[in-house]
């Protein structure tokens, strides 16, 4: 992704680089086994010591008080190697909008408490997380609310982690509460507002991920392509293979083109810049399937199999496809925005 | 209005009157009683997914994730024991005898439940249909024989075709490749038989099965012209299995290494050599092209049919999805959006089934089903029982069958048939593989988070459909050799394979 002349960027894209160059490609195979294999604590705690899950918190808060531009970028050189990694520093990495598909625990106020039970589905992270933001409707109420909740509360009980298509060492479990203590978080009944709010701005978060596998899926392909032979010669001088990597590398050009100036239109709080991050995260998602598809077709069975990279990123680039909610719906909420 | 030699002139006109429809000329020279054993094929299809593949499908998955080198004898003996590795084998070679295309069909059911378990039976009839299209009467009669002994002693006896090597995917496929690839396996004369040498990978069902169709080749300098077809039993000197993939779906079929280090083939074991090939009509090197042609025209056929599986798995778990599932207040279902979503799917499916069925009309007519689809072979296949064939089987092991098999089958297939199969069948693999994806791709649309989960079925699906593009001849390949089979024929100017 572009950094431009911005110092800090190039810095932050030095370091986001090499980190994910060390300490996450030569064990992506192994990462990925999870939950059938160990998690990946090690790397974890080297990219918690590098700051980069506070990138974007505020200094007053502990964190680097950097935008979006910055997250993006950190994002973007992760999943090019291990998107998975990318998906923990996600503030919010949820696949529901609770507006649309109801996943809600039914929540209940006591005293100067709120007490939350019922099933909450496929929350990220929550396996080892200490807290967990879950959304809950108050009886009585319309639209629902958000809960902070402590996760060794005896009053949720957590399933085994998830296996899912995607981003296997950042699994999600299923909670079930039964009168769990929660805070709530800002007002009653305004967890739609926040949600959006949120996505607004994460969206091109996601966007970046999207981006990063592309990237990933493109270069691995190309570099094999000029290794492996078909017919005496080197695939990539066929010219059907110089089609497709074409048509993966013009994709990854956009996709870097369009994450960069959505994150400018975002960081400078430019009119209009919730359709910019979110038009650019539709579209990526969309192109990072195709690409990574094609990015296992050039390297053949070899592609299919986890020695290389390419079939997780197939994976990974569909499941971050639905991050912050149903695809198709993204689209509608897109449209319904400008209708108003 | 128009005059016969008119019609005649106009029809031959590009795009070709045979080129175009197969279904409507195949049709009514079927025996009626295809449809019924047709349909009664899908029934027990459905009965056996319902039975065996539907409870176990995850749980295998899941215990291949866990550990990728288990072998999944437990549902390879259940096949076994419904009689699905002898179902398609001719009567005459000690098999049910169903109506061969009626396999795809089936693969289409199981297909749609799970494309790892319709692999651990179609595979084997991949291993079947490259050991017949060497028409070696005796081999073939010999184990198809084993094949139903297997059946009834409650040891399966499965059938893998070897080709693919670690350094020639796509070469190994066409013989314009085959003499510049990196072409390894060397099957070298020596007394009495070959002696091999080499290493073939991505072999489907290869630690399952008992025998293996090997394609090697007596000089690596020419190999298009020394193509070696024989038959190796598992335990033979000289002869290992290598490595287990670990793949990213379709896990449940193991695609495995198989490693030759001075394994001596003895003659009796030989399906086909150079030298047999060069008394075919169209001398060694277009032969050994034939014969992939004629093989993969009902193989790709094949690969249609699952993908064709897995766009009817994606969308049957998509509209179940939203069939219950309320968004913004009202059932999915009900939304206009979600509605042309499921049409398309709905659309994707069929368009894949005719695909693979009008290539098998083709086949019918034209190809690898033409014999045993006349009338009179079918319906005296159908009704003399196994008994009175078995009699008779000792016929199979004389050299003259094998020859009369040669003469009508290779050499009695017009270059216009060749092409005409041929090319439809990998139309049907690329356009029926590529809906699948698709489906898998608007299954997992509408989902969302629900269908990221192992547990609803359909991120298995997705992950399981890849393959469909790759193995079998990518779609790349495919691409060309519809351009070479049904395009290029029409335009002497085109070159393939040699840019």
């Amino acid at each position: 992704m572009i950094a431009g002349n911005d110092k800090e960027l190039k810095l932050l894209d030095k370091t986001s680089s090499e980190f994910a160059k060390k300490e996450l490609a030569p064990f992506r195979e192994e990462n990925d086994k999870y939950p059938f294999g160990p998690f990946f604590e090690t790397a974890l705690k080297k990219a918690y010591e590098i700051e980069f899950f506070h990138a974007t918190l505020p200094e007053a808060l502990g964190g680097i008080g950097q935008g979006m531009a910055a997250l993006s970028l950190i994002l973007f050189n992760i999943c090019r190697e291990d998107a998975s990694m990318g998906d923990a520093f996600i503030a919010f990495p949820v696949f529901n909008n609770p507006s649309e598909i109801e996943n809600l625990a039914a929540a209940e106020k006591k005293a100067d408490i709120y007490v939350l039970s019922g099933k909450v589905e496929y929350v990220v992270l929550s396996g080892i997380a200490a807290h967990a933001l879950i959304p809950g409707k108050i009886a009585g109420q319309s639209g629902f609310s958000f809960f902070l909740v402590s996760l060794p509360d005896s009053g949720i009980e957590k399933s085994p982690p998830v296996l899912s298509l995607g981003l296997h060492a950042c699994s999600a479990v299923d909670l079930k509460l039964e009168n769990a203590k929660g805070v709530l978080v800002g007002k009653e009944g305004k967890g739609a507002d926040y949600f959006e709010q949120m996505a607004d701005r994460m969206h091109v978060a996601a966007g970046a991920m999207s981006a990063g596998i592309m990237k990933g899926s493109f270069s691995e392909a190309f570099e094999y392509t000029k290794g492996r032979q078909q017919g005496g010669r080197e695939i990539i001088n066929w010219s059907e293979v110089r089609m497709i990597l074409a048509d993966m590398a013009v994709a990854v050009a956009n996709a870097e083109m369009m994450i960069s100036r959505a994150c400018q239109a975002v960081d400078t709080d430019e009119k209009g810049w919730q359709a910019c991050s979110r038009a650019a995260a539709i579209t990526i998602a969309d192109t990072a399937c195709q690409v990574t598809a094609d990015g296992i077709q050039l390297l053949g069975g070899v592609g299919y199999m986890k020695d290389f990279g390419q079939e997780k990123r197939y994976r990974d680039a569909k499941h971050i496809q639905a991050l912050l909610g149903i695809a198709p719906l993204k689209k509608i909420r897109f449209i319904e925005s400008m209708i108003g | 209005m128009i005059s016969r030699k008119e019609i005649k002139s106009l029809i031959n006109m590009s795009p070709k009157f045979d080129d175009m429809v197969n279904s409507l000329q195949s049709a009514p020279k079927l025996p009626k009683a295809m449809v019924k054993e047709t349909q009664k094929v899908i029934a027990i299809a459905r009965k056996f997914n319902r039975e065996v593949v539907r409870p176990s499908v995850l749980g295998l998955d899941l215990k291949m994730h866990e550990n990728p080198n288990y072998l999944p004898w437990e549902f390879v003996e259940k096949a076994n024991e419904w009689g699905f590795y002898t179902m398609w084998i001719p009567k005459m070679f000690g098999g049910q005898g169903y109506n061969q295309p009626s396999m795809a069909y089936f693969a289409e059911e199981i297909a749609s439940e799970c494309l790892a378990m319709a692999n651990l039976i179609g595979v084997h009839y991949l291993g079947m249909a490259s050991l017949s299209a060497t028409f070696n009467t005796r081999m073939i009669n010999k184990i198809a024989r084993e094949v139903a002994a297997g059946e009834k002693n409650q040891t399966p006896c499965l059938i893998s075709l070897a080709i693919t090597e670690p350094g020639a995917g796509t070469d190994v496929e066409e013989v314009d490749l085959l003499d510049k690839g990196n072409i390894t396996c060397h099957a070298e004369k020596v007394p009495g038989g070959y002696k091999v040498n080499g290493t073939k990978v991505f072999i489907s069902n290869g630690h399952l099965s008992a025998w293996h169709i090997v394609i090697a080749y007596s000089d690596l300098k020419k190999p298009s012209e020394n193509t070696v077809t024989f038959a190796v039993k598992t335990g033979a000197q000289g002869f290992s299995f290598g490595r287990k993939e670990n793949k990213m779906g379709q896990k449940g079929c193991p695609a495995s290494e198989l490693i030759f280090k001075d394994c001596f083939i003895p003659d009796e074991n030989v399906c086909l050599t150079p030298r047999e090939m060069e008394n075919f009509k169209r001398g060694n090197k277009a032969s050994a092209m034939q014969m992939i042609h004629y093989v993969v025209s009902v193989t790709r056929a094949g690969v249609g049919a699952f993908g064709a599986g897995a766009a009817r798995g994606a969308y049957e778990k998509a509209l179940k999805f939203a069939s219950e599932t309320k968004v913004n207040g009202k059932l999915l279902i009900n939304h206009e959006w979600a509605q042309c979503m499921l049409a398309e799917m709905y659309k994707n499916i069929a368009l894949a089934r005719l695909s693979y069925v009008e290539t098998n009309y083709a086949n019918g007519i034209y190809g690898f089903y033409k014999n045993l689809q006349s009338k009179p072979a079918y319906y005296y296949n159908k009704v003399v029982p196994s008994k009175w064939f078995d009699r008779f089987s000792s016929m199979m092991d004389k050299p003259f069958m094998t020859n009369l098999f040669r003469k009508r089958q290779m050499d009695g297939q017009t270059d216009e048939e060749i092409n005409r199969t041929s090319g439809w069948g990998s139309l049907s693999k690329f356009a029926a593989t590529d809906m699948g994806i698709k489906n898998c791709r608007m299954a997992l649309d509408l989902m969302g988070q629900a269908g990221l989960r192992h547990d609803r079925g359909v991120e298995k699906i997705y992950r399981d459909a890849k393959l469909l593009q790759i193995y079998e001849g990518t779609n790349q390949l495919n691409r060309l050799n519809l351009f070479n089979c049904l395009i290029a024929k029409d335009h002497p100017q085109a070159v393939v394979f040699d840019e």
